[in-house]
């Protein structure tokens, strides 16, 4: 029996109904939070990055709705709000990008468009990547939230 | 014998292309939707494999350029390209899923047979 | 030359911007959501043809994107070749566009129509991208890119036709990626190099020492650009997806996107491959030999469908063999042969789709037979039907001729007569499945009998312009040819 059709019979609950798993999650998630925000702002330093990261991040709020319910895991971050924070994320990539045509080196550029670049190793450094790393882990936290969404509930 | 040892040296190129081969003939045989998806994940997984062992140099460093030191670094261009085909992975599966999810609204299965026999009947 | 000198990014990166905009603004300002993506689409096409004169004044130019150079960087190209495929694209698109804002309220939802125009820019874009890069790994995104929305756009009906035809598209697709990314990953190991330039040099050397690499990767991408672009035995996944889907996603599919994978092809046997290779094994003859059996086959699968816009779809099977005939011949005057095609077969079967959603809109009819009469109430739109058919077909007077007319001479200077005799029958072929339509349309006495609903002037005012372009294209084309001949030359 798929999950949608779980979902269905039993009144939009998810099925799993148990003590231990929800005070687990409750407190695993929001060291998985920190984690994930953490992987995404040393994507330049470290393995990792906003892909990674906002995955992470994006599985926490999975989690949520898993071992709640789905209401409650939607009134963590509503559809409407999900669905502009991607857009977002990826226009702010987009327009970052544009910068550098703006300064009048070209499309990306990074150092050459006066991006500050800091010492080589600290958090606030490698100028403009910073900047689309973080975008870019918006977007993957929330498309990960819609896809989960919409997989699991379908057109309404 | 010159062949066997080049495959035995080279065997992680091998079990690549095993793979591959694995997952192209399961993705074009098989009649159930979700194991197509499965084994179009196990082929694109081969070919990153297959970069990733392409890639590795034995020795070197990751590429951040740090000023005055002489360091053997490895080229990005693998692990780049491995990442971004990642991520194409990661969101043509859960395309195909969710028209998966849709068809099986339809038809209430997930067998391609068993939905070609249900249209012939119609 | 401030803001000109980014055009090649622009054009790409418009797109997108616009595409993650839309959704946006379809939230707040819906009636803005159209005309933004009309505007981008015109800009577009602006500074396409800006590039286009600069690049014949000071020849090809090169655009690193953030200051990179390759091969590190990702690097885009613009020569003559590339500039006349965007303005194919471009244009074609601005112009089903306009098409499809008055189609797609009767075809869809009205909830998703924004997701629409989202895809189809991410689309555009995605193409105009595949185009201008000189990068494989960038291409390797773009494709994929290209793909999902490609499927999008089908499956946006959200009917069971559309829902399997997307997935099969979507599957197939899927593993003409894999086997692109596994030759991608031969030609690394030989060179060490994604850049086509640098591949180019450095392949010439590495043929001679990993020969094996080089022809699996060149077997690899037959495959791969084969299934993409629907060549003769990889084609089954065309007919569902181009049929069932909202007939400006037909228009889209069967007019630009099949094009662009040949363009890639073409790309990868012309600037990446050595010209050793081409001479050591017979690729060109293979690829000669599948489109040579594509335009036949394609047509005896078109007479046999019942359906109209399956017959169209059939059909463009076997028109891009024609695409394919003129890489696989090797010949100068058989590429400018078939890059004419590309042009002129966008537009006519972009239009013939267009004729056959006007139709499914008026009256609702898909079944061949039951269109007996319907030139009598729907008089432009089969007149348009007719030109469409007529330059399918290859009489005098229309773009078809001056295609297949170059493929035929360039076959018979190459001494290969038997692709003339090829080409005489795929039209004979076709005029058999297209003449009895317009036949039965105009010459039935029966009156039409099903309901009519009046067209809207747009769509009407859409197929009068593709009927025009396809009339001059086949009268005047000394401007086309000259460019081509002048942009081809770079390549012998």
């Amino acid at each position: 029996m798929p999950l949608s059709d779980l979902t269905r019979s039993r009144g939009g609950k998810i099925p799993i109904d148990d003590q231990i798993v929800r005070i687990t999650s409750r407190l695993v998630v929001p060291f998985i939070q920190v984690y994930g925000i953490y992987v995404i702002l040393n994507g330049h330093l470290s393995p990792g990055g906003s892909f990674s990261g906002g995955a992470i991040f994006g599985a926490s709020l999975v989690l949520l709705a898993l071992s709640f319910n789905l209401e409650a895991g939607a009134r963590q971050i509503p559809h409407h709000a999900a669905s502009l924070l991607e857009s977002g994320g990826a226009l702010g990539y987009a327009l970052t990008g544009l910068v550098g045509v703006f300064v009048g080196s070209s499309y990306l550029a990074n150092r050459i468009a006066g991006f500050p670049m800091g010492q080589p190793g600290e958090l606030f450094s490698a100028g403009a990547i910073l900047v689309i790393t973080v975008f870019v882990g918006i977007k993957v936290a929330s498309t990960i939230v819609t896809l989960f969404y919409y997989i699991i509930e379908g057109e309404k | 014998m010159e062949t066997l040892g080049g495959i035995i040296d080279n065997y992680y190129y091998m079990v690549a292309v095993i793979l591959f081969v694995i997952g192209m003939y399961t993705m074009l045989t098989h009649s159930n939707m979700i194991k197509k998806v499965i084994a179009m994940n196990i082929m694109d997984a081969s070919v990153f494999l297959m970069f990733v062992s392409v890639g590795y140099a034995h020795g070197s460093q990751a590429p951040i350029i740090r000023e005055g030191a002489e360091i053997f670094y490895a080229n990005p261009l693998p692990g780049a390209l491995i990442l971004t085909g990642i991520v194409v992975a990661v969101s043509v599966t859960a395309y195909a899923l969710s028209l998966i999810v849709k068809i099986y609204r339809y038809y209430d299965t997930c067998d391609y047979d068993e939905i070609c026999e249900i249209r012939s009947q119609e | 030359m401030g803001v000109s000198e980014h055009f090649p990014a622009l054009i790409v990166v418009i797109f997108f911007i616009t595409a993650f905009i839309s959704p946006l603004l379809y939230r707040w300002g819906r009636k803005f959501s159209a005309a933004l993506v009309i505007v981008t689409i015109a800009a577009a096409l602006g500074m396409t043809v800006s590039l286009l004169v600069t690049v014949q004044q000071a020849g090809t130019v090169f655009y690193h994107m953030g200051g990179w150079p390759p091969p590190w960087g990702i690097e885009f190209k613009a020569d003559p070749l590339r500039l006349f495929m965007l303005l194919v694209v471009i244009s074609v698109s601005l112009w089903i566009f306009i098409f499809a804002l008055r189609d797609l309220q009767h075809e869809l939802k009205k909830r998703v129509i924004g997701w629409y125009y989202t895809l189809y820019s991410i689309l555009v874009g995605s193409m105009a991208g595949i185009v201008l890069t000189n990068d494989l790994f960038n291409l390797f995104v773009l494709m994929e890119i290209c793909a999902i929305s490609a499927c999008a756009i089908i499956s946006i009906k959200e009917d069971r036709e559309c829902l399997e035809a997307s997935f099969k598209y979507l599957i197939l697709s899927a593993m003409g990626t894999g086997c692109f990314l596994l030759g991608v990953v031969m030609l690394y190991m030989a060179t060490g190099y994604l850049n086509y330039s640098f591949l180019h040099l450095e392949l010439a050397e590495a043929f001679n020492y990993y020969p094996r690499n080089i022809f699996t990767a060149a077997a690899l991408f037959i495959v791969a650009f084969g299934t993409k672009a629907a060549l003769f035995p990889l084609h089954v996944w065309l007919p569902d997806a181009h049929a069932s889907a909202p007939s400006p996603s037909s228009a889209m599919l069967s007019g630009v996107v099949i094009k662009i994978y040949a363009f890639a092809l073409f790309l990868m046997f012309y600037e990446v491959f050595p010209r050793t290779l081409l001479e050591a094994i017979p690729l060109n003859e293979i690829i000669l030999w599948l489109a040579a059996l594509g335009t036949l086959f394609g047509s005896i699968f078109a007479m046999l469908q019942s359906d109209l816009k399956k017959m169209l779809a059939f059909s463009s099977i076997g028109q891009i063999a024609y695409i394919f005939m003129g890489i696989g011949l090797n010949h100068e005057s058989a590429l400018v042969g078939g890059f004419y095609h590309i042009m002129v077969h966008a537009v006519t079967k972009a239009m013939l789709f267009m004729a056959a959603g006007v139709i499914i809109y008026s009256t609702g009819v898909r079944d061949i037979k039951k269109l007996a009469g319907i030139g009598r109430v729907l008089p432009i739109t089969m007149i348009a039907f007719t030109i469409g058919s007529a330059s399918m077909v290859g009489i005098p007077g229309t773009g078809g001729l001056i295609s297949k007319w170059f493929l035929a001479i360039s076959a018979l200077e190459i001494g290969r007569p038997v692709f003339v005799i090829v080409i005489l029958a795929s039209s004979l072929l076709n005029a058999i499945y297209y003449m009895p339509i317009v036949i039965n349309a105009f010459m039935q006495q029966e009156d039409f009998k099903k309901d009519i609903k009046p067209v809207p002037r747009v769509m009407l005012a859409c197929l009068v312009i593709g009927m025009i372009f396809i009339v001059i294209s086949g009268f005047y084309t000394t401007p086309v040819v000259t460019l081509l001949e002048q942009a081809l030359a770079l390549y012998f």
